[in-house]
This record gives structure tokens, C-alpha cells and sequence, in this order.
């Protein structure tokens, strides 16, 4: 028997020692999941946080032949779902919002310029992941960030596999269109600064 | 521009032959399109995951803490609540026996006792009026409207059991 699966049977009776330990042992894939989803720090805070009180209170619903991570995944996935769906009825943009939390590069970095690139790219597809539908940025981040396969991510989204792969193809699509439309505009936005000499 | 095999290549998990590679590689140079899905594909394999603010865990138990207080007071208004509902709705009920109870117990007792005797005698009337409806109704009404009103009532059985069993099972998930 692994340790997880001795926590696991711990913590349905009610031990929280247990229970904590897979808290830490589950936090960054949920809270990954939850940022990349619902696209800021606070709200992804929130929404990983919710999960784990969200599965403390149901674990006896928990059925031991399932996967626990795609249990927990895809409790964090409906959750953040239904936050974006509740979400639609606000006001404010995630763009805007987003405009003033320019990451500063790592200094300590052995390339910095590297580094740069690398998080403005990460910055680019995490903006253009926004604009997918709740449903479709969920089956793209269980694909990359998660490493899920295609029955995994049917499994925690209750999809059938044929949905995932249309689902997953329609998303890989779109944020092609997004990002070549993004870089397009980060050109041109750029061209004032460029001096006329080149 | 016809985008395809070049998007399904670029998809795949599946490595491509020599031919396929130089095939892409002249078609990404011209297509715009298929070259943001490349640069999409790579940025997507190459991502990393973001950790939570150190502390995660102990934010955690100071939320549950917090959610078990609620919780708990929670639990303690409803009881209380309940409770005070319950005694209220019986002072309220039993008030006036009460008081006929303490001025004339003798009284009270006999209309109870009248009270059960005429309930006794109206379900003896009952059982015999319907032993006679019993008796007298199959003859008037034809042998295939019962197997009509038996076949009826099977179909609603049959509705009542399965959408017992549909909604009685827990849900997958939370």
C-alpha cells in the first residue's frame, strides 16, 4: 500500500494529519490548475483553497478505484467553471486587470535575456488561454500542465473521449489565432519606440 | 490556404518522416496560421507550473478552522431555533387542555373518551361500506378495463422504482 493510499484511508476516517499531507502533496497541480483557469493569483488562491474544504467535507463520497488526482482535479475544474460562467454576469475585464502585474525578470537567472523571453511568452499564452471557453482552457491545462491523457481529461470533465479530442483540437486552434493576433499587435505597438535609422 | 495535413502534424504525438519535416518547414515559412499553432504547440510543451504563495497548508487549516466555527454556530442557531419553534407550537396547542385539564379532569376525560368511541364507530362504517363496494363493483365493470387499470397501475410502479434508484445514487464528483 502506498503512502497516499494509507493517507487517503486515514483521512476518510477523519484524520486531518493525513488529510494535510495531501494537501501539500496536491497543492501546485491544484492551484496551477486554478490559476491558469481562472487567470489571477487571489482568485486562484481562493478557488484551490475552496477544493481542498470542498473534498475535507465530501471524502466519504470518494470511491478508492478512482484516481484521487482526477477526483481532485476535477473538483477544481467544475469549481473554477462555475466561477468563470458566474463571472460572465461582471463587469470587469481580465485584461485591464492584468496590465500593471508585469513580472519583473529573474536577476539570479544565468541568462536573464533568456528569462525574459520566457515569461513574456508564458505571459502571451496565459493571456490568450483566457479568451478560450471554461470548458476547452480546462482540457488544454489537464493536456500541458497536468500531463493527462485524453481518457484522464474525459474522466475529470465528464466528457466522452471523441468531445476531449475535438474539445482539445477547436482550443489549440483558437490560441493560435489569439497569439499570432497578440504578437501581431505587441509588433506594432512597438514600432513608435523603434528608431527610424533601422 | 488549405492548412491540412500540416495542422494534424503538428498536433500529433506521432514523429514525422524526413520528408514530412521538410514538407512542414516550406509550408511554415509561408502560412502565418500554422506557424503561431507551432509556436502555440512549443510554448504549451514547454510550460511550467506555478506554485502557490508559501503557506498554503496553514492558510488552509486556519479556513476549515473557521469553517467548522461557523459550522458549529451554524447548528447551534438551528437547534435552538427549532427547539423554541417546537415548544412554542405545543404551549400553543396544549395551552387550553391544559387548563380544562386543571378545572375539570372529569369532564375532559369523557369527551376524549366520546371523542375515540365515535372514531372506532366511523371506521367499523367504513370498513363495511367498502366491503360491500367490494362485493358489488367487479360485476359491473368489464374484465379487460381491469386488466387496462392493472396494467396502469404496473407502469407507474415501474416509474416510481427507477426514478427511486436515479435519483438515490450520489453523484460522481462534488
Amino acid at each position: 500500500m502506498t503512502d497516499e493510499t494509507t493517507w487517503i484511508i486515514q483521512a476518510q476516517q477523519g484524520d486531518e494529519e493525513a488529510f494535510t499531507n495531501l494537501v501539500e502533496t496536491y497543492q501546485k497541480p491544484v492551484y496551477n490548475l486554478c490559476y491558469r483557469m481562472l487567470g489571477e493569483p487571489e482568485a486562484a488562491e481562493d478557488a484551490s483553497q475552496e477544493t481542498f474544504l470542498k473534498v475535507f467535507q465530501n471524502f466519504a463520497r470518494y470511491d478508492r478505484q478512482r484516481s484521487f488526482a482526477t477526483w481532485l482535479l476535477s473538483i477544481a475544474a467544475h469549481h473554477c467553471i462555475d466561477k468563470l460562467r458566474r463571472r460572465r454576469f461582471n463587469t470587469f475585464s481580465i485584461d485591464e486587470d492584468e496590465e500593471g502585474q508585469t513580472e519583473l525578470p529573474d536577476r539570479s537567472a544565468p541568462d536573464p535575456e533568456s528569462e525574459t523571453a520566457r515569461r513574456q511568452e508564458g505571459e502571451l499564452l496565459h493571456n490568450c488561454l483566457q479568451s478560450l471557453d471554461p470548458t476547452d482552457r480546462a482540457a488544454v491545462i489537464l493536456r500541458y500542465w497536468q500531463d493527462c491523457s485524453e481518457v484522464e481529461i474525459a474522466q475529470t470533465l465528464k466528457l466522452t473521449v471523441p468531445a476531449v479530442k475535438s474539445r482539445l483540437h477547436r482550443a489549440r486552434r483558437a490560441l493560435a489565432d489569439s497569439w499570432e493576433e497578440k504578437t501581431a499587435r505587441v509588433r506594432t505597438e512597438r514600432k513608435p519606440y523603434g528608431s527610424p535609422a533601422f | 490556404m488549405d492548412h491540412r495535413p500540416f495542422e494534424d502534424w503538428l498536433l500529433d504525438t506521432q514523429p514525422l518522416t524526413i520528408d514530412q519535416k521538410r514538407q512542414l518547414n516550406t509550408h511554415l515559412r509561408t502560412c502565418s496560421s500554422c506557424a503561431a499553432m507551432a509556436e502555440v504547440n512549443l510554448a504549451l510543451k514547454s510550460v511550467s507550473m506555478t506554485p502557490p504563495a508559501a503557506g498554503f497548508t496553514d492558510r488552509f487549516h486556519i479556513r476549515l478552522a473557521g469553517r467548522k466555527q461557523a459550522l458549529r454556530w451554524r447548528n447551534f442557531w438551528g437547534f435552538s431555533v427549532l427547539t423554541l419553534s417546537v415548544l412554542g407550537v405545543f404551549g400553543w396547542v396544549s395551552g387550553p387542555v391544559l387548563k380544562d385539564l386543571i378545572q375539570s379532569p372529569v369532564n375532559l376525560l369523557a369527551s376524549w373518551i366520546s371523542s375515540l368511541v365515535s372514531i372506532w364507530a366511523s371506521f367499523q362504517a367504513i370498513i363495511r361500506a367498502g366491503m360491500v363496494l367490494f362485493k358489488v363493483v367487479p360485476g359491473f365493470v368489464p374484465a379487460y378495463i381491469w386488466g387496462v387499470i392493472l396494467f396502469a397501475a404496473g407502469g407507474w410502479s415501474l416509474v416510481w422504482v427507477v426514478s427511486l434508484m436515479k435519483f438515490s445514487k450520489y453523484p460522481e464528483g462534488v
